[in-house]
């Protein structure tokens, strides 16, 4: 048999394996499958901007150099095609290629290293039913020395493994809120702060973390109750993408299309007692205008750009825009996304039936840092209840203007 | 405690200082959240800047603020407070054409004149935003030029916010194309 003949049989034999897999997954597997995978939020690395669902190629920035989403369509060249139920296995709790290349931590492989074989399974089934798409995901090139990747076999061995909130004697209602949160939805990946080699910190588990300028808040019950949340709400902004706290933005927005908003009740429901216990600490409530000055330069600002959508009392705009009052970025105790957000906007939003929220205009251009920090500081005190703290050097750091 | 200072005291107010159309205004007591459409609707009489969503997505409540260093930008009426113009130098559609002694119009903008005969207006609702934004457009384009190649990407961009209901975009598209190359110094040749 020469080595062509050879090829042409592996192949065959190859399409035989998946078609087989993927004809033996009954319908219930492969619902249970997409589900698991939106769970997962696979899409967030590996569907590009418009691009095809799962055919790769989005660019995850991270502080060593760009990491690309590779194609996890069931394509035999450029995708997942090849790999057999253990190989898929073994790649998505291990991090390791059937090659034996390592991937890079950018897949949550630490996180998903708790999901069951047969979840796994659900979810190869699940992509392996995919309409294959033959496109090769742009190359990851990190820098030296990030860019060896045998490596990282000592980045594993320091820190994957690693299982944060391991409670035998909570409930099953728990257990199920933190495989949903910690393993599949890997929170943790943003929400947790990371150490100078890029893992995450688990001594911080879910404390919250700076990303690309944003932070990403910390989930702990305090802080969540201090910004506003009941589990109520929690499951709403995850279900919704909005709730009376406000709505997402940035990263999370993103999030909430790929894979919050398909969640069901009672994952959701696991999640937020997970996320603030059995038996959960008040929201915290901002008397409303308690301490800002009614005359306050701020409150100027707010008048003059904000209040037109807002409303002059905080209350919001259904459709158009959130309310202050209660809303949970002006309670964050550092300023940065309120600020990031001012001074960038908001693009449109779209989220579940028809539920819209317009674009916000970013203020870099109306308001000076100065001003900036003056609105931020009367929208800390009247409705986040918090100090007014920010000036305008910490604005033009916050915004990159402090080197021009 | 009188009525008038009850009044005060439910409604805040704070001096506004404007200029619109070349005219410095009277300085008023504004209340501090009345939003400048309103202004220029009950305090200076100037209807011709339309009320339409109300929340800055149709663009027809657009006046242009003159800026000191000369460059003039589009600001939404409808969502930004009257005070937010305090100390600033605005036009609005009553303020394109020229005037005589008595008020009555010589001449329009070019910019009117193209609208005119591309028949750009039905019912005429968005006019004055688009009126103001092209403006602003022909004006920006004065002060820097853009190859002649460019200029049907720099309308589109420059006016794509601004929502029309009846005649269509085309009308207002030409319009404007032929306003800014009726405009001498808007575009050079592509070197």
């Amino acid at each position: 048999m020469n080595s062509r003949s050879i090829l042409v049989m592996a192949v065959a034999l190859g399409m035989n394996t998946t078609n087989a897999w993927s004809a033996s997954a009954d319908n219930s597997t492969l619902e249970q499958g997409r589900y698991l995978v939106r769970a997962a939020d696979c899409a967030a690395c590996h569907t590009q901007e418009g691009g095809t669902p799962y055919a790769g190629g989005r660019p995850m920035e991270t502080p060593f150099g760009i990491v690309y989403g590779t194609n996890i369509t069931p394509d035999k060249e450029y995708g997942i095609g090849a790999y057999s139920a253990d190989e898929f296995y073994h790649v998505l709790t291990e991090g390791e290629l059937p090659d034996g290349t390592q991937l890079y931590p950018a897949m949550p492989y630490t996180a998903y290293h708790s999901i069951p074989r047969q979840d796994s399974d659900a979810m190869y089934a699940y992509l392996m039913s995919l309409k294959p798409v033959n496109i090769e995901a742009p190359e990851t090139d990190l820098s030296w020395p990030f860019s060896m990747r045998w490596t990282l076999n000592f980045w594993n061995l320091m820190f994957a493994g690693e299982t944060p909130n391991n409670a035998e004697d909570q409930s099953d209602e728990w257990q199920r809120g933190r495989y949903m949160v910690d393993v599949l939805g890997h929170c943790g990946e943003c929400h947790t702060p990371r150490n100078a080699l890029g893992a995450v910190d688990t001594d911080q588990h879910l404390q919250g973390s700076v990303i690309a300028g944003y932070e990403a808040p910390s989930l702990t019950p305090d802080k969540l109750a201090a910004r506003g949340w009941t589990p109520t709400a929690l499951q709403t902004f995850l279900r919704e993408g909005i709730s009376d706290q406000g709505s997402m933005f940035n990263e999370m927005y993103l999030v909430f299309h790929h894979s919050t908003r398909y969640l069901r009740d009672e994952d959701l429901k696991a999640m937020s007692v997970y996320l603030m216990g059995e038996d959960p600490p008040d929201a915290r409530v901002v008397d409303a205008e308690h301490s800002a000055s009614a005359d306050s330069p701020g409150r100027r600002h707010y008048l003059n750009v904000c209040a037109g959508c807002h409303g002059a009392q905080g209350q919001g705009v259904p459709h158009v825009a959130v309310a202050m009052k209660g809303n949970t970025t002006l309670r964050l105790d550092h300023p940065r996304n309120l600020v990031k957000v001012i001074h960038d906007g908001i693009d449109a939003q779209k989220f579940n039936g028809f539920e819209r929220m317009q674009a916000m205009p970013g203020f870099a251009d109306k308001l000076s840092s100065a001003e900036i920090a003056e609105l931020v500081n009367f929208l800390r005190q009247s409705w986040g209840g918090l100090d007014a703290i920010i000036d305008a050097a910490a604005v033009d750091e916050l915004t990159g203007n402090s080197e021009e | 405690m009188t009525t008038e200072q009850s009044k005060a005291a439910v409604i805040p107010t704070r001096p506004l200082k404007v200029t619109i159309n070349g005219e410095a205004q009277p300085i008023e007591d504004i209340p501090e959240e009345l939003m400048m459409l309103d202004y220029l609707h009950e305090y200076r009489n100037l209807t011709g800047t339309r009320f339409g969503c109300g929340r800055g997505m149709c663009r027809a409540c657009t006046v242009i603020v003159d800026k000191p260093d000369g460059s003039s930008e589009e600001v939404r009426t409808c969502i930004t407070g009257a005070h937010y113009f305090d100390g600033k130098t605005i036009r609005t559609v009553e303020g394109h054409a020229q005037r005589d002694e008595e008020g009555h119009i010589d001449a329009l903008s070019t910019v009117q004149q193209q609208f005119l005969e591309h028949f750009s207006f039905q019912c005429s609702y968005c006019a004055p935003g688009f009126v103001n934004a092209a403006t602003v457009l022909v004006e920006r384009l004065q002060r820097k030029p853009i190859s002649r190649s460019q200029l049907e990407g720099t309308i589109s961009e420059a006016l794509e916010s601004h929502i029309c209901r009846c005649t269509g975009y085309v009308r207002y598209f030409e319009a404007v194309r032929d306003a800014v190359l009726k405009t001498p110094g808007t575009t050079k040749e592509a070197s």
